[in-house]
């Protein structure tokens, strides 16, 4: 499948960041046509830097991205055409309400007023915002902004949205239907490239992920690639008393409230459950979540800030 | 983009940053012209009426000058608090639409205070065929050379509150200090050198002699025209070399 975006060797460095600081640091993505793509990482790992690169908001330091076969260096207006992006913290303008701020956009961008008249009707119905459609943005909730956001850009005309933690702030209700507008959008072979915190949201949406962590790629695939490529996909948790050293023998061993909670691969994964059977413990098993992967594969959970270009060792749990 | 989308662009702007707005909060108006309107009250009450007319041409100046306040303030909240600009850079829109269109949405605010101007600049007696034609292309270098300056300075700012700073820095270098209220000749003879820097000084010296205030020969018209059109050439390039559509 061809791709819509793809980075080779992308690095950047932002003027006045302390030597050897990289914001990106060699990376390179192939991000497939008509799909969701989800990119993961903690803040300040790289994710946003990435999509302003290739939104054409930002400049490159050393390699470069190609959206749609064209090179954001010298072919940004061919590519502007065709993009459409929610960047991270945008608000809409607080004096327009939410049909304006839909229409207006789409205005913006060319459409015919009375295409873009069409189209916002159906976004703002798609994203349950029909009754806000006169809600002036300043009176409107932090979520409801940011879903007029989402709406604005799912109406436009372009081939790749990019969107950068759409869905942050908002209910689960309104998340859903978030979801299921880009899922609408990706069926229609558009490509969405989505940067979330929430890794439910990427496994769900995503087609395929890339894990980043201090600029460096980390681990990239369909959720099935990442969970084969972590040398413990399995993940049991133990309830009552059972011997640490002995659970240690199978895998990687944590301590939680009132059990433990252990790693390990999928043969393993049933021994212990036999075991923990036997001595008449609750134990609960599955293949691991992508927050499992992601804590196994960077060191520190996705909540937590990145430090700094610091590689991690953590990376070493990955099978090469 | 087809020219027609182009300016339909244009439009868009206008009404999402000029029409819209003051549809929302009509106060926006009130507030170009309470600047303009209290020099020209201060100088009637202080001079006795004697220097009103330059309060009236001083006040056509400062109006069109603070369009380039208010739209530095604009883009700098627009490009860091809501991310517009990220917005407008991701589409079709390129950057002289964005440039234009939001010069022109700044321009609407303007235009009750050009009018309340207009009516006491005909009231005066002032108003002639080319009072008026002067007048107009004063306005516009200085509405342009403003926006430039605007734009060039929002590319610096990394926060709304810095441009608290500059507007009123900018309406004292470019209308208190040089002779936009008085005469040039009030001034002692280093300052009116020293006035000659501010682009404001030739566009004030054109109207003042338009409208007969001063003595304008045509020679020194034609070089008044020259330094501001230069003026707004100048600023012009600089935005344009200096203002950042994509972030390096």
């Amino acid at each position: 499948m061809a791709s819509a975006v793809s980075s080779v060797g992308l690095g950047k460095k932002y003027p006045g960041a302390r030597p050897g600081k990289f914001a990106l640091d060699d990376l390179s993505l192939e991000i497939p046509t008509g799909r969701v793509y989800g990119l993961i990482g903690r803040n300040g790992a790289g994710k946003t830097t990435f999509i302003r690169i290739a939104a054409t908001q930002l400049a490159a330091t050393q390699g470069t991205v190609y959206v749609l076969g064209h090179d954001v260096r010298n072919e940004e207006r061919a590519i502007r055409a065709r993009i459409a992006c929610v960047p991270q913290e945008s608000r809409p303008l607080y004096f327009l309400n939410v049909e304006e701020v839909v229409y207006l956009y789409l205005k913006l961008r060319g459409l015919d007023p009375r295409e873009a008249r069409r189209r916002t009707q159906d976004a703002l119905d798609e994203l349950s915002l029909t009754p806000y459609r006169r809600s002036l943005v300043s009176r409107l909730s932090g979520g409801l902004r940011r879903r007029t956001l989402c709406a604005m850009v799912l109406a436009s005309d372009a081939d790749v949205l990019f969107l950068d933690e759409p869905t942050t702030g908002l209910d689960p209700i309104a998340r859903r239907e978030v979801w299921e507008a880009i899922r609408r959008a990706s069926r229609e072979n558009r490509t969405i490239l989505l940067t979330t915190h929430y890794l439910d949201e990427a496994e769900a949406l995503s087609s395929r992920l890339a894990l980043i962590e201090s600029g460096r790629l980390m681990l990239e695939g369909t959720p099935a690639d990442l969970r084969a490529r972590v040398r413990y996909p399995y993940r049991v948790t133990v309830q009552g008393s059972f011997p640490r050293e002995e659970l240690a023998s199978y895998g990687k061993v944590s301590e939680i409230e009132g059990g433990m909670l252990l790693f390990t691969r999928e043969p393993e994964a049933h021994e212990v459950a036999r075991r923990a059977l036997e001595r008449g413990l609750r134990i609960s098993m599955g293949p691991v979540s992508l927050e499992d992967i992601f804590l196994d594969v960077v060191g520190k959970s996705i909540e937590e800030d990145s430090n700094g270009p610091e590689k991690d060792d953590a990376s070493l749990e990955v099978e090469s | 983009m087809s020219e027609r989308n182009r300016l339909r662009s244009i439009f868009t702007l206008v009404q999402l940053n000029g029409i819209i707005p003051i549809r929302t909060t009509p106060l926006y108006v009130v507030n170009l012209l309470a600047s303009p309107l209290s020099f020209l009250f201060f100088i009637y009450i202080v001079s006795h009426g004697t220097y009103v007319a330059y309060g009236i041409t001083g006040g056509m100046v400062l109006t069109m000058l603070t369009v380039g306040t208010s739209l530095q303030a604009d883009l700098t909240h627009y490009r860091h608090d809501l991310k517009l600009q990220d917005i407008v850079v991701a589409s079709p829109v390129e950057a002289p639409i964005y440039v234009a269109g939001m010069a022109l949405s700044e321009l609407v605010y303007s235009l009750p205070a050009l009018a309340v101007f207009v009516v006491l600049f005909v009231a005066w007696g002032f108003a002639t065929v080319t009072s008026l034609v002067v007048v107009a292309g004063v306005m516009v270098l200085v509405w342009a050379f403003a926006c430039a300056l605007a734009f060039t300075l929002a590319t610096y700012f990394k926060d709304v509150r810095e441009t608290f700073i500059f507007s009123p820095l900018l309406s004292l270098l470019f209308t208190v200090l040089p002779p936009v209220y008085y005469p040039i000749s009030a001034l002692p003879g280093w300052a009116q050198v020293a006035a000659r820097v501010s682009p404001t000084t030739y566009a004030a010296g054109l109207v003042q002699g338009a409208v007969g205030l001063q003595p304008l020969s045509l020679s020194a018209a034609a070089l008044d025209w020259a330094v501001l059109g230069a003026f707004t050439v100048v600023l012009f390039l600089v935005a344009a070399v200096k203002a950042r559509w994509r972030e390096p």
